[in-house]
């Protein structure tokens, strides 16, 4: 014959069951806690932010034209290059702009003695080296040294390549 | 329960099926941190814009060799890869290499065969497009 007196006494053995398996969950799971705050995903959009900037300026306004960012490296106008990137990076729809500083390097290869050197690419902001920055680069064919540029550059259709790195102050 | 009153079984009973509710619906906020960090890692992992640029420099290449004779085109690439396949090494820690054949006439028009390779360890990727 089936009796139900011991109906709460059932319940309560599952509640202490579930008890008992959630906390051992949490205690193995303890050294896997991810915060928001910890994660990349702000890096993730400062780097795709910053990479569109560049790509941006990589393309010409006009068919055939020079391009802003292949102009800048040419002339070596490292601030053109940084208010322009600023620019781009910076703007927000209806808020104010964003706190955004970078810092650019040219890197290049020095034919002669087979070496990678690079030269800074305008004014930088002063890093701490604590910052969480993003690393973004694109290639840069010209056909003569850029005219402030260190003569180990080629004169020979040098390539170089933009460096810049960005973070949030 | 013997001589207890077990009107109040239900209530008992619906507490804990709100309480397990409460516990998954906390588990999937737990989750989903981690979810996003993965997915952020793997995004900034994945070479994507280092391949693309790559491939708007074999574009940009073949603008600048296409007016010259054949005999400068030979000696541009050769210092233009070497230049491309040192920073990408140093700068990306990527291997970068690539080729130029042509020009072949497509149509009319003269395209240029590019064959380019790049690996940096994680990520490999080949590609022949013609520019």
């Amino acid at each position: 014959m089936v009796n139900d007196s011991g109906q709460l006494y059932t319940m309560e053995g599952v509640a202490a069951g579930l008890v008992m398996i959630i906390t051992a969950y949490f205690v193995l799971n303890t050294t896997s806690i991810y915060t928001p705050g910890d994660t990349h995903i702000t890096d993730m959009q400062l780097e795709q932010l910053a990479s569109d900037a560049l790509a941006m300026m990589d393309t010409p306004e006009a068919e055939g034209a020079e391009s802003p960012l292949h102009s800048f490296v040419r002339l070596n106008d490292g601030a053109g290059f940084r208010t322009m990137f600023l620019d781009c990076c910076k703007l927000r729809a209806g808020g104010i702009d964003d706190n955004l500083h970078m810092n650019a390097t040219i890197f290049y290869c020095d034919r002669s003695h087979d070496e990678i050197k690079s030269y800074s690419f305008g004014l930088s902001d002063v890093a701490t080296g604590r910052e969480s920055a993003v690393r973004v680069s694109r290639w840069v064919q010209l056909n003569t040294r850029p005219s402030g540029a260190p003569g180990t550059v080629s004169n020979q259709y040098p390539v170089l390549l933009v460096e810049v790195l960005v973070w949030r102050g | 329960m013997a001589g207890l009153n077990e009107e109040g079984q239900w209530i008992v009973l619906m507490g804990l099926l709100v309480a397990i509710g409460m516990f998954f619906l906390a588990l999937i906020i737990n989750q989903s941190a981690l979810v996003g960090q993965t997915t952020a890692e793997s995004v900034l992992e994945f070479p994507k814009s280092d391949i693309r640029d790559l491939r708007s420099e074999m574009d940009d290449l073949v603008g600048v060799l296409r007016p010259l004779s054949s005999g400068t085109q030979s000696t541009v690439l050769n210092v233009v890869r070497d230049d491309i396949s040192a920073l990408s090494l140093a700068r990306k820690n990527a291997v970068v290499d690539f080729s130029l054949t042509g020009p072949e006439d497509v149509a009319g028009v003269l395209y240029y065969r590019t064959e380019f390779h790049y690996n940096n360890g994680v990520t490999a990727y080949d590609e022949t497009a013609y520019f």
